[in-house]
């Protein structure tokens, strides 16, 4: 046990022990100070643990929520100080194992859905911070959400040991001499509690970040989460700090708004963060070695113009088969009462521009297919309505293409095949799983030859000694 | 047939009170069918009409009248669906398309006061209401959080619960008025179904200020949302389906619809109760319609109340120019009003009214009157410019007392499916007519308080309608003088119940629309508690 972890458990001992002496008890609530507490709530404030572990309309961090990946769906589990159904029972040790290692009180190993790879940078202090938060600070709810059931054999959680070996680093974040406390804490807070790379960093076949492309932009679900490298082109080079921080506390500035996963983290998390903080984050994430899709020839923000072409639908009826609709027949009907003739928004921003507008200048389209289909929601009172509905899957590529071209990236492209397969909930390929299956399996074998070295070493040992 | 069109619940009408009562009564777990005249159309195609339309002032124009389920078109021709038999032409719009007339509306979303319940007893005029508003409060209550309804808070209808929301931002030029009309005049927010943030999924109200005739975003309550609500809580809505006659049992309960498709064929539609919520003039014209043996003179009808008592609210206006730019056309048609007018003891004497502002854009309309007028050039310019700027309207927006001789019935002219027309005989009466006058001393003095100049007078002796159709299916306790009771149940038949703004016995000085929502979930309720207590005789199937 390092010196800092030593001395915390301690601290924590000598709280307790004065508490019991003091009131006869040896409840946490009475040792833990409100200031720990409430910095404990902040920590899990930044990690955005309610995204996971509330279920939607459930009661805070009583789990429920099905988080849906490649290998299945993972369940959110109870998280309250419930001693029955959550976490009530949990040591400070145990629940260090769990948010840093991925290790339950039981010793089974979390799957990752539950991003304790970020989370192992967690600093001591705040790891004792978020235990005082989630046993004093978070009220106990009494139910149990269902068991996660994946597939064989992923149902194996020791599997996970393997993916471990290859995937966790343990060691809590190292602050860089080379840099100011600004940039340390930013750093921190990105790859740590707020766990940017978890969506932003494009997983590997092993379903593992990958570490040579950092934020570069990797896909959740049918969204994507884009590429925030310091590249000027495809990632937010081109952005100011001050630009950074306001888009991570209001969830929009006049290049680019936040929508599905994005949105939650801001509405949930982001939002909730100090303004030194944000600008911590935003510092660091201006030195995150740029990654550049050659496509991008100039910022994905920087497409487009106004225009319109809504002369040439004026007097003429909508066709009968409502999927021969033209471009500028669906934006007029659609998309021009709110965000204008040519795109280009209402004047203060409140409605925004389409031009010069990152969702428009990506070459990856699904989030702009996804806000069409599902619309954009954000608290507390941001709302565009969604198409699914109204439109069919060719009508959302003809609206998007005619987006694209008119006001961001021409090369770009929607196609209505790729609109019906976000509809559906993103890719319906299966590769992805049988790719995890046989990464996950080799990394099996690799655990269990490690173990065969290890007893063989130990049992080396023991001969060594007997003899 | 391979369909068995067969319900708890059969609703004649899709609009937003028939919708509404629907889903109430399918959220509660009962089968409802709901049988709609007109087609289904969507927003973006109105949307797409009202662009493409060379009458942009034409509210009518995005609705066309289609031939299997007519209704009134004046621009550019008169179809002359309401063949008209009275002293003063009831010209009445309405919409039969699934959604109702409500797809064009203000969204004017007020409660009545408590004084226009008892205005006979209060004022010598009219009739008394059954019920009074301490009973229907909580009903407005519910008709308001499903619309999302805001409004101001003194305008003399006292709430149990605050609105939903907070009026949409007040546009300049209404601003401008309540500032130069303090302290002679409160101008306040109109109580209206309008967003002013996200509220159940829709956006906030931007200010594209076509409330009519579409509201392009739906920040704005219609009924086309409310058949959405009927059919996602379980209701069958069949659109395109004409109801012509209703059938009735030896006893006079009511046993089945029988309706038109577009291509004349007939179908029959059976069910345990029966709802009537087709439009004031669509409403009584089917029961008329439905004449038997037992009933010649038709359904609900023993008093000869069906169609009598026809209402609505008449306006007169005054149209000048602001000594100052107000820009009209920024934000919702119809932000404010004055409601000083609304109740007192003239009642007794004459019409009360709601003073309303316009706040549509001048444009359109100053541009064809300056191109009539043979202005062109950099003057038409210069001159459109002007009366875009200032040019502000006021209108009265008058009560009309029930009369049974203002009335619908039906004509002897049929309509393209050889259906009988309605017929309308409707008239202005004196008290309605000095309502008007009394009025001008307001338009008056609110033109010279804006230092209004160029001051043209609506023309003398006509009255602009508001499409407010109520009264011909009058509520009452008495039998000889109402259609139906209370509840909305009609006197003459256990079976059978009327909803829309046609059972309302009075017209106030409010939109109908939320008086007849209210009362209606009032019914609603009051079914399902009296069947609730009885399910195997009603047939409610407990979800």
């Amino acid at each position: 046990m390092s010196r800092a972890v030593s001395g915390l458990f301690g601290r924590i001992a000598v709280a307790l022990a004065l508490a019991a002496t003091a009131y006869g008890v040896t409840s946490p609530v009475l040792a833990a100070d409100a200031e720990l507490i409430a910095r404990g709530e902040y920590i899990a404030t930044a990690s955005d643990c309610i995204a996971c572990h509330t279920a939607p309309g459930g009661a805070a961090m009583a789990g429920g929520l099905a988080l849906s990946t490649p290998i299945g769906a993972i369940m959110a589990t109870n998280i309250t100080p419930s001693k029955q159904n959550g976490i009530g029972n949990y040591t400070l040790k145990q629940f260090d194992a769990a948010v840093r290692k991925g290790v339950r009180a039981d010793g089974k190993l979390l799957y990752p859905a539950m991003p304790y790879t970020a989370y192992a940078l967690l600093s001591d202090d705040d790891v004792a911070a978020l235990y005082a938060y989630f046993m004093n600070g978070v009220a106990p709810v009494e139910t149990r959400p269902p068991e996660t059931k994946l597939p064989f054999p992923f149902d194996i959680r020791l599997s996970m040991a393997g993916w471990n070996l290859l995937f966790l680093d343990k060691r809590p974040f190292d602050p860089d001499p080379a840099h100011d406390t600004d940039w340390n804490r930013g750093a921190y807070l990105v790859r740590g509690p707020a766990h940017c790379g978890t969506c932003h960093t494009p997983r590997n076949l092993f379903m593992g970040e990958q570490a040579s492309s950092q934020m570069a932009g990797g896909d959740v679900g049918p969204w994507y989460a884009p590429n925030i490298t310091s590249d000027p082109n495809s990632g937010i080079g081109g952005w100011s700090v001050e630009e950074l921080v306001a888009y991570m506390r209001d969830g929009h500035v006049a290049k680019s708004q936040a929508a599905g996963p994005m949105a939650e983290a801001i509405d949930n998390s982001l939002r909730f963060m100090t303004e030194p903080d944000l600008k911590a984050m935003a510092v660091y994430l201006k030195t995150v070695p740029p990654v550049r899709d050659p496509a991008d020839t100039q910022p994905v923000f920087a497409w487009g113009r106004p225009s319109d072409d809504l002369a040439s639908i004026r007097g003429a009826a909508w066709p009968q088969d409502r999927d021969q609709m033209n471009g500028p027949q669906l934006y007029d009907a659609y998309c021009a009462s709110c965000h204008q003739v040519q795109g280009q928004g209402s004047f203060e921003g409140g409605l925004p521009s389409l031009v010069h507008n990152t969702a428009l200048g990506r070459q990856n389209t699904n989030n702009l297919v996804m806000v069409i289909l599902n619309g954009l929601h954000r608290q507390p009172d941001v709302l565009m309505p969604g198409f699914a509905r109204e439109l069919s899957d060719t009508q959302v590529a003809t609206l998007g293409s005619y987006l694209i071209q008119n006001f961001g990236n021409p090369a770009a492209k929607v196609t209505a095949a790729q609109v019906a397969t976000l509809r559906a909930g993103g890719s319906t390929s299966t590769w992805p799983v049988w790719a995890a299956r046989v990464g996950l399996a080799v990394a099996v074998l690799v655990l269990i030859g490690l173990i065969a070295l290890l007893l063989r070493w130990r049992g080396n040992r023991r001969l060594a000694t007997q003899h | 047939m391979a369909d068995r069109l067969s319900a708890d619940f059969v609703v004649v009408g899709s609009g937003i009170i028939g919708s509404l009562a629907a889903r109430k009564l399918a959220l509660a777990g009962a089968s409802v069918i709901i049988l709609e005249a007109g087609p289904r159309v969507t927003l973006a195609e109105l949307v797409a009409r009202f662009r493409n339309s060379p009458r942009r002032s034409d509210w009518m124009s995005p609705y066309p009248s289609v031939p299997w389920a007519p209704h009134p078109i004046y621009q550019p021709e008169p179809n002359n669906h309401i063949v008209q038999a009275g002293a003063y032409p009831y010209a009445a719009e309405y919409i039969r398309q699934v959604g109702g007339t409500s797809w064009h509306w203000a969204a004017h979303a007020w409660r009545n006061l408590p004084n226009d319940f008892r205005i006979k007893s209060l004022y010598g005029v009219g009739v008394d209401w059954p019920f009074g508003y301490d009973d229907l409060e909580p009903f407005y209550q519910e008709a308001e959080e499903i619309m999302g309804v805001s409004g101001a808070d003194n305008t003399g209808s006292p709430r149990q619960k605050p609105f939903p929301m907070e009026p949409v931002a007040e546009p300049y030029a209404m601003r401008r008025l309540r500032e130069r009309l303090a302290p002679e005049y409160e101008v306040v927010s109109n109580t209206t179904a309008r967003n002013s943030r996200p509220y159940d999924g829709r956006p906030a109200c931007c200010g594209n200020n076509s409330c009519q005739p579409i509201c392009p975003i739906n920040a704005q309550y219609h009924g086309g949302l409310s058949a959405d609500a009927a059919e996602a809580a379980g209701a069958r809505l069949i659109a395109n389906a004409n109801v012509y006659k209703l059938e009735h049992d030896e006893k006079g309960n009511i046993t089945a619809a029988l309706y038109y498709d577009p291509d004349r064929a007939s179908h029959r539609v059976t069910g345990k109760t029966f709802v009537v919520a087709a439009n004031g003039i669509e409403s009584p014209r089917l029961l008329l319609l439905s004449t038997s043996d037992k009933f010649p003179n038709g359904l609900a009808n023993s008093s000869d109340m069906v169609g009598r008592n026809l209402m609505d609210h008449p306006s007169t206006s005054l149209t000048f120019d602001a000594d100052e730019d107000v820009w009209l056309g920024r934000g919702p048609q119809s932000p404010s009003s004055i409601n000083v007018m609304r109740d007192g003891p003239f009642r007794s004497e004459h019409a009360p009214y709601r003073l309303d502002f316009t706040n549509i854009s001048r444009v359109d309309g100053a541009t064809r009157a300056l191109i009539a007028a043979g202005v062109y050039g950099s003057e038409l310019g210069k001159r459109l410019r002007y009366s875009a700027a200032r040019e502000m309207n006021v209108k009265n927006v008058l009560e009309v007392l029930p009369d049974p001789e203002r009335r619908i019935t039906l004509s002897s002219e049929k309509d393209e499916m050889g259906i009988p027309k309605p017929e309308a005989r409707y008239s202005i009466d004196d008290y309605t007519r000095k309502g008007h006058e009394r009025s001008q001393q307001d338009f008056q003095r609110i033109a010279n308080l804006m230092g209004g100049s160029n001051l043209r007078f609506s023309k003398e002796g006509e009255f602009a309608n508001n499409q407010h159709i109520c009264g011909t299916l009058s509520m009452g306790n008495d039998p000889r003088t109402s259609v139906c009771d209370q509840w909305g149940r009609a006197h003459d038949h256990e079976n059978l119940f009327l909803a829309g703004t046609a059972v309302l016995p009075t017209s106030s000085t409010c939109n109908s629309t939320e008086n007849g929502l209210a009362v209606a979930l009032r019914s609603v309720a009051h079914v399902l508690e009296q069947q609730g207590a009885s399910t195997s005789a009603t047939g409610i199937s407990k979800s």
